[in-house]
Formats: C-alpha cells, sequence, structure tokens
C-alpha cells in the first residue's frame, strides 16, 4: 500500500471519530433525500394540475356554440407549460416564469402567475432542491471536512514526523487528496443515486444523467480540493477555515447575487407596455386596415379582387374581412416576431455577462450546467413561448381562414359557423426538446469547471514542495 | 474611556478583523448605492413610459373623440397607464420590486383579463435574488459578527492570557470588548444606510426602525456569539459551531419553510378566475343579452330601464358583459387573495421564530416591497379601473358623443399613498429573541470569569 493511500485512510479514520464531522454528513444526506422526495412531490403535482388545466381548457374549446369564427379567435387558448421531468432536481427559473399563456389573435399575451410572484420573499432564500444542497450547502460541508486536513498536521507537529519518516510532501497532499475525493464523491452520491433510479424508470435518459453526475462531480471535487490547497498553505487551521469561508461567501452568495445587478444595469430591457406600444406604432406605419383609404390595405383589396377575377367586394366568393385578419395577423406576428427577439438577445447578453464571470465564480457555471440539463433555464423557457407562439399563429390563421371560406355560405345578420368546427382546430402540445441537443452550451461551463480543477492540480506540487520543506 | 480605546486598538490591530468590518462597510456601502441606482432606474423607466404613454393616447384622442365620436371605441382603445413609483425606503429593501409590475396598463375591459400580466424581466437574472442592504444585513452582517465574536474566550484562552486577563481586567472586559465589536459592525452596516436615506430623503422613522430591526438582528448574532464562543473549547469549533448555526438560520430552515409553505397553501385560484372569467365573458355572446344586463344591474341599478338597444351590437351591452364577467368571478378572486395573504401572513409568523426571516419581514413591510405592497398596488388598480368604467357608462347608456372635452376628463390614475408600516409583531419577536439569546450569552460569560478567578 503506498504511502498516499495509508494517508487517505487515516483521514477517513479520522472522520469516522469525528462526531460533528458525521452528524454534518448525515444531515447533509439528509437534506438531500427530503429535499428530492419533496421536489419529487411537487413537481409531479405541478405536472397533474398544468396536465388537469390543459385537459379542461382544451375541452371547453370544444364545448363552445356555433359563433363567428372571430369571436373563437378572442375565445382564444390557454396553454400550460409542462415542467420538465428532472426539474425536481433543479427547479432553475421555473419559479421565475410565467406557466401559463392566453392565445388569441393579433395580440401577444404575457406568460403569468409565476411562483415567485405567488410567493412571499422568503422563496428568495432558495428553493429546496437537490441542487440547491449540492450547489450552496455541500461546499461548506465539504470546507468543514478539509480546511484542518494539512494544517491541523502542521499545527500539531505531526507533519515534521511523518516528513521524517521518509513521507514526502507528494504524497502526503496527494492522500489528503484522495481521501477528501473520495468523501466529496460519497457526498454526492445520496443524490446521483436519486437521479439513476429516475434514469432507470425512463424518466429521463441516461446521457442527461452522466452529464449531471459528471458536473456535479467535478462541482464536489473542486470544492473538497480547494480546502486541501487552502489547508496545506494555511499555518493554523483557523487561517484556513477563514480563508475558505470567505471564498465560499463571495463565490456562492457574493458574485451570484452582485453579478446581475451589473447586468442588468448595463444592458436595459424594455417595459411591457413600450414593446405594445412600439409594435402598435410600427404596425400603423404599414398599414391601417380600418382606413378605406389606407395605400396599403387597398393595394391588397386590389390584388384580391384581380386574384378571383371580380370587380367589388361583395363579388368576392370569400369573406373580405376573412382575408384582412390573415394578413394583418400575418404583419403584426412578424411584427412581433422581431421585438420578442430582440427581447431575448438582450437578455441573453445579460446572461452571458454573467456568465463570463464564471470563471471567477464557478457556482455560475454548474448553476448554468445544472439548469440546461434539467431543462428548467431560460432557453427552455424561451422554447416553450417560441412553441406556443407558433401554435398561435396557426390556430388563428386557420379560424380566419374559416372565416374567408364558411362565412360567405352563412345567411343573416348574426353570422355563425358550426361548433364542429372547433374539433378540427389542434390542440397545443410542447415538444420537450432533447437537453443534448444543444451541447455547445455545456461546453464553456463544464470548461471552466475543469479549468478550475487544472488550476487546483497546477497548484498542488508548489503546495507539496513547500509542506516538504518544512520537514528540513 | 482609556480602557476602551486601548480595545479599540487591540481591535483594529487584527488583520481579520479590521478587513471583516471593512468588508461589511464597503458591501453595505455597494448595497445602499446599488439599491439607489436601481430605485433612480425605476423612476427614469416610469418617466419614460409615461412619455410614450402620452403620445399614444393622444393617437387614440386623434381617432376616437371629436363631434361625433364614440365612447365604446375609445374605451376599447385608449388603455390608461398606472404606475407604482418606488417608495422612498425601497432603495435598502427591494424586495420583489425587480418581478413585480411597477407599471400596467387598463382599460374598461374585465380587469380580471389584465391585472395579473407580467412584466418583462430577465428570470436568470432574478434567480439569485437582488443584492440590497437587506441583504448585507440578513445574509453577511451575521458572518461578520462570527469573525470578530467567535474567538472572544476561546482566543485568550489558546494564547494562555485568559486567567491573567481575567485577574488584571475585572468585570467590564468582556462588556467593553463586545460592546466595542457591536458598535463597529453597527456602525459599518448602518452608516451607509443613514446616508442613503438622507440621499433619497426618506423618512427618518423609515429609516430608524430599519436601523432598530439591524439592531437587534445584530445583537442576536452577538448574543449567540457569546453562548457558542462561551461553550466552546477552542476558536475552531467554536466558529464552525457558529457558521453552522447561520446555515441552518438563514439557508436551510428559511427553504423547508418555504416549501412546506408552497405545499400547505395552493395559490391555483389565479389560474381558475382566469379561466372562469374568460368563460364568463364569452358566453355572453350566446346567452340572451336581458341575462347579462340583469347581472350588470345587481352592480349597477342606476342604468337600469336604458339596455334597449336596436340592431346586433352596442357598446353598453358589450361593456356591461365585461363588467359581469369580472362580478361572476368575484368570489374566486377573493379567495386567490386570500391565499396569497396567507401565504405572507405564515412567513410573518416564521419570523417570529427566525431572526433572519423576522428582520427580512420587518425591513420589507418598512419599505413597502413585499406582496402586501404589490396587492396594495393592485387593489388602487381595481378602484381606478371603478371609476374609469362608470365614467364611460353615462356615455354609453345615454348614447352621448365622445368629444375630446370628453377625453380631457378621462379619471386618470394617481399613484397610492404608501402603505409602509411598522410591523409590531414581528419587531417585538425580534427584540425577544435578541434578548434571551443575549442573556444566556451574558450567563455564560459570566460564568467564565468566575470560574477563571
Amino acid at each position: 500500500m503506498s504511502a498516499a493511500t495509508l494517508i487517505a485512510r487515516e483521514e477517513w479514520r479520522l472522520l469516522a471519530r469525528n462526531r460533528a464531522g458525521l452528524l454534518a454528513t448525515a444531515l447533509l444526506v439528509l437534506l438531500v433525500l427530503v429535499a428530492s422526495f419533496t421536489s419529487l412531490e411537487r413537481r409531479s403535482a405541478i405536472e397533474a394540475d398544468r396536465e388537469r388545466y390543459q385537459a379542461s381548457t382544451d375541452h371547453d374549446f370544444d364545448a363552445q356554440p356555433d359563433r363567428h369564427p372571430h369571436r373563437m379567435v378572442h375565445y382564444g387558448q390557454f396553454v400550460f407549460r409542462p415542467v420538465a421531468p428532472l426539474a425536481f432536481f433543479d427547479a432553475g427559473v421555473d419559479s421565475f416564469t410565467g406557466n401559463t399563456i392566453f392565445l388569441e389573435g393579433h395580440r401577444q399575451n404575457s406568460a403569468n402567475f409565476a411562483e415567485a410572484r405567488q410567493s412571499s420573499l422568503l422563496l428568495r432564500f432558495g428553493q429546496l432542491t437537490p441542487a440547491f444542497v449540492l450547489q450552496t450547502l455541500a461546499p461548506l460541508l465539504l470546507i468543514f471536512l478539509g480546511f484542518a486536513s494539512v494544517a491541523r498536521e502542521k499545527e500539531r507537529s505531526t507533519l515534521r514526523l511523518m516528513l521524517a519518516q521518509g513521507i514526502s510532501g507528494k504524497s502526503l497532499l496527494f492522500g489528503k487528496f484522495l481521501g477528501q475525493g473520495v468523501l466529496a464523491l460519497l457526498i454526492g452520491l445520496p443524490a446521483f443515486t436519486v437521479l439513476v433510479v429516475f434514469a432507470a424508470t425512463g424518466s429521463t435518459g441516461w446521457g442527461t444523467v452522466a452529464l449531471m453526475i459528471a458536473a456535479y462531480s467535478a462541482w464536489l471535487l473542486l470544492w473538497a480540493f480547494l480546502s486541501v490547497l487552502v489547508s496545506a498553505l494555511a499555518q493554523k487551521p483557523r487561517d484556513a477555515l477563514a480563508v475558505l469561508i470567505g471564498l465560499w461567501m463571495v463565490i456562492v452568495i457574493l458574485l451570484p447575487r452582485a453579478l446581475p445587478q451589473a447586468a442588468s444595469a448595463q444592458t436595459e430591457l424594455a417595459t411591457k407596455i413600450e414593446s405594445e406600444i412600439a409594435l402598435h406604432r410600427d404596425l400603423l406605419e404599414i398599414g391601417d386596415s380600418h382606413d378605406p383609404e389606407d395605400p396599403y390595405f387597398n393595394d391588397f383589396r386590389d390584388k384580391v379582387l384581380a386574384q378571383y377575377g371580380v370587380d367589388t367586394v361583395e363579388d368576392l366568393p370569400v369573406d373580405y374581412t376573412g382575408l384582412v385578419s390573415i394578413e394583418g395577423e400575418k404583419l403584426t406576428t412578424a411584427i412581433h416576431a422581431d421585438s420578442a427577439q430582440r427581447q431575448a438577445a438582450l437578455e441573453t447578453e445579460q446572461n452571458a455577462f454573467v456568465h463570463r464571470f464564471s470563471v471567477l465564480s464557478p457556482l455560475i457555471a454548474i448553476r448554468q450546467l445544472s439548469m440546461a440539463l434539467a431543462g428548467s433555464d431560460p432557453t427552455a423557457h424561451l422554447d416553450f413561448l417560441d412553441q406556443a407562439e407558433a401554435f398561435r399563429y396557426d390556430f388563428v390563421q386557420q379560424l380566419n381562414r374559416m372565416q374567408a371560406d364558411l362565412l360567405p355560405e352563412v345567411e343573416g345578420d348574426d353570422p355563425r359557423i358550426s361548433a364542429e368546427n372547433w374539433k378540427e382546430i389542434p390542440r397545443f402540445s410542447y415538444q420537450s426538446s432533447d437537453r443534448l441537443d444543444r451541447s455547445d452550451r455545456l461546453v464553456w461551463p463544464f470548461a471552466v469547471l475543469l479549468g478550475w480543477l487544472a488550476v487546483i492540480a497546477v497548484a498542488a506540487p508548489f503546495a507539496a514542495r513547500r509542506i516538504g520543506r518544512m520537514g528540513q | 474611556m482609556n480602557a476602551l480605546r486601548a480595545e479599540a486598538r487591540l481591535l483594529l490591530r487584527s488583520g481579520r478583523n479590521l478587513l471583516a468590518l471593512v468588508l461589511l462597510l464597503v458591501l453595505s456601502c455597494a448595497a445602499v448605492w446599488v439599491g439607489i441606482a436601481k430605485i433612480e432606474n425605476q423612476r427614469a423607466t416610469i418617466e419614460r413610459v409615461e412619455r410614450e404613454q402620452a403620445r399614444d393616447l393622444a393617437s387614440v384622442e386623434d381617432a376616437n373623440a371629436g363631434p361625433e365620436g364614440d365612447a365604446g371605441y375609445n374605451a376599447y382603445y385608449a388603455f390608461m397607464l398606472t404606475q407604482d413609483p418606488p417608495p422612498a425606503l425601497a432603495f435598502a429593501a427591494i424586495g420583489q420590486r425587480d418581478l413585480q409590475p411597477f407599471v400596467l396598463r387598463v382599460r374598461a375591459l374585465g380587469l380580471q383579463g389584465q391585472l395579473y400580466d407580467s412584466e418583462t424581466y430577465n428570470p436568470e437574472l432574478a434567480l439569485p435574488g437582488v443584492f440590497d442592504w437587506a441583504f448585507v444585513l440578513i445574509y453577511l452582517l451575521p458572518l461578520v459578527v462570527i469573525a470578530l465574536g467567535h474567538d472572544l474566550v476561546t482566543g485568550e484562552r489558546e494564547t494562555g492570557r485568559l486567567r491573567l486577563l481575567l485577574s488584571l481586567a475585572g468585570e467590564g472586559l468582556w462588556l467593553r470588548r463586545i460592546a466595542l465589536r457591536y458598535g463597529a459592525v453597527m456602525a459599518a452596516v448602518g452608516l451607509p444606510l443613514v446616508v442613503g436615506g438622507i440621499i433619497m430623503a426618506a423618512p427618518a422613522a423609515g429609516v430608524a426602525v430599519m436601523l432598530a430591526g439591524a439592531a437587534l438582528y445584530c445583537a442576536f448574532w452577538f448574543g449567540l456569539a457569546m453562548l457558542v464562543g462561551g461553550t466552546m473549547r477552542s476558536s475552531t469549533t467554536a466558529a464552525a459551531g457558529m457558521i453552522g448555526c447561520w446555515i441552518v438560520l438563514t439557508l436551510v430552515l428559511p427553504a423547508l419553510a418555504n416549501a412546506a409553505i408552497a405545499r400547505q397553501v395552493p395559490v391555483a385560484k389565479g389560474i381558475d378566475l382566469t379561466l372562469a372569467q374568460r368563460e364568463n365573458v364569452h358566453r355572453g355572446w350566446d346567452i340572451p343579452k336581458e341575462e347579462t344586463f340583469e347581472r350588470f344591474f345587481a352592480d349597477h341599478p342606476e342604468w337600469q330601464g336604458k339596455q334597449e338597444f336596436e340592431g346586433r351590437f352596442h357598446w353598453k351591452w358589450y361593456y356591461a358583459m365585461h363588467q359581469a364577467g369580472d362580478a361572476s368571478v368575484a368570489g374566486d378572486v377573493a379567495e386567490y387573495r386570500a391565499s396569497l395573504a396567507r401565504r405572507e401572513e405564515l412567513t410573518r409568523v416564521l419570523g417570529f421564530v427566525l431572526p433572519g426571516v423576522g428582520t427580512m419581514n420587518l425591513v420589507h413591510r418598512m419599505a413597502d416591497t413585499d406582496i402586501a405592497g404589490q396587492l396594495a398596488y393592485q387593489d388602487s388598480i381595481a378602484d381606478y379601473h371603478t371609476d374609469l368604467r362608470t365614467f364611460y357608462y353615462p356615455y354609453l347608456f345615454e348614447d352621448k358623443y365622445f368629444t375630446r372635452a370628453d377625453f380631457a376628463a378621462i379619471p386618470r390614475y394617481s399613484p397610492r399613498a404608501g402603505t409602509g408600516s411598522v410591523a409590531l409583531g414581528p419587531l417585538l419577536a425580534l427584540a425577544l429573541a435578541a434578548l434571551l439569546v443575549v442573556a444566556a450569552g451574558a450567563l455564560r460569560m459570566r460564568r467564565i470569569s468566575g470560574h477563571s478567578r
């Protein structure tokens, strides 16, 4: 058995006798399990709720009586965002995004009823998910387990003794790395087991889970190794603890909160009102369908008349208002898509600003990885918004088409078409994209985590030499 | 006095103590600065939106108000602005103002379909929570107290000075040392708040309440430092023990409690009422118009007998239908609001037990930036919406033309008066917690003095 494994084993033996350490570890494991189960239950409750709502509003749509199709354009459809399966592990931004949108003709409504708007400020203390425990609390535990690992030997002069016995500084440090590294992975084990079991039930792909486990392993190892390294460089255990707690505070608590303020000050988002007004103005610049003298819509009318080979709107075999609605919807949707894209680009710019600093605060990297893999990141939300908007456009145009084609056959001053038609209108079904599909966004955060490990690896020989010199 | 000065010199000579205090001062200044910038930004945004809105409204006026203007069209197209300017104290405790809308447009259609619209915000930036003075106070101040206070006794014992010190300095030693540290921490966290309050012209009483909250919260942590530091044998275990307390009190228990509250009090009524309101409004197109008017007259009997009209459509029926839709979900609305209030109430109760949560409740209630503040804003919008639609009714029911003079008479929203208040319960609970822990800590310290003699 090499000196390093002996030292690692000694480290584990010591820990097994450290009652406070064991208690803290047990509490953390318990917390991971409690978080997993409550979060799992919460996710399925939310998911069941949304499925129920979706089914009931879909049913309501079918149950509408004979109507003018334009009434159905404004009756609209509600769509609910399904929760990604792994969102139980990391809720990501899910609590901060609205989860239901009312879709209707020529209006783009906001996604409403975000949990964060309906919760007290308590939510801002953090949400109890396995990700919160692993990202925020586990590093502290690893600090407590590792801060004294080398510094303790220095303080008690056992270090000098070991060096005199011929153990090199290198193998001593390597042994400590090994001991604390294995501990770190053990601490991650309950959460990893939950993930594996979840994948085994077929609820999510193995690839996603494997990457998730790899990401959190890197994160936990980072803190274990950092603790040993600082402990090796510090004179006293207390100094090591102070430095590590300071680092934790800056990396995990301070920077992640302070950076978004800088990002939002740099790139400002327009309010919803400003976007709406701008949209309205852009639209009027193209044309006003209510204005009989409007050049754009007069052109449009002439084109339609020529297409059908008639002289007046009244002679058309189709409902002209329906055609105007189709044209108008096309225009508003294009303008809105533009402005939504600009807005999304601004948000991406803000986030990219924060992500750049993940080099300083790797928490940002693990958070980004974790929520991207869990399907609870802003990208997943934007994907939902895009799909909802595409769906909105399709069903509204389909209703407008019904108005154009079917209305001329209907007599009377209150024209309505049969309720049977509503059943032909499609229902929303969200296609969740594969998390690994766009793996390019995972590269940078992984590189940051590995980069930190590499830096620690580079610093380790230097620390080992310093330890080795203490024996002389 | 001389003894105190000597102690001060001793305190600041330690690099760690000095660093901790300077760090707290810098962070607290930065937080106040960020808070002020955020508030200024929200004010500027409101002004910007007001300008845009004025232009937009002018075009609506041109299109719909005139000698033969139709109030129905005007009410349909004229969105009216409501705004919730940041309260003076919001710079210290931004609370939910990063998520909740502070500008919202409404028109005379059904309110319940408009009231819950979201503002544009970047969810990823909102996720970690705001960086403001309240954050520095609740999360970071305890860590500084721990750095300054955990080794009061153990540090002296470890250097072997404890006995000598106790025999020489006598009774006042711990009091002097703790009071000095307490004063330094309070100065670091309090001065930036006071300066910020002066810059923002915040009410002095509000700043005083926040300072009182900070003083009690800080006392609680010093009490804990005496208690834990006086019990543990080594500085390291004392520090580890106190960090453990901090984790449990400010990270673990609040997160657990939040999960429990979310589970205990569902808020799905918001969706229910939105769905029901849509159903009821649209049903109006398919049921006899008398039914809709009947429902409307229940709240507005003054228009009874004026419902007749020729043809298929009249705006008075249209707006009556929207009002009837709102009225039909009044029960759901009340339940929805009650569920939000219930969550807030449970958080308040939790604050009686957890000092961090209690302090959070106290400062945000004072700043008026919590859920209660948002509900008050929604109430004021609802009141305004009532004014707005009742303004239009005479034109609709009496078939009056809507002229430019009438347009000028459309009621405008005037911002609500702030509802920030002293949360007495949380304040007293915080005082009690601080008193208990400080007393226990003092007892512990006295015993040490006794033993060593």
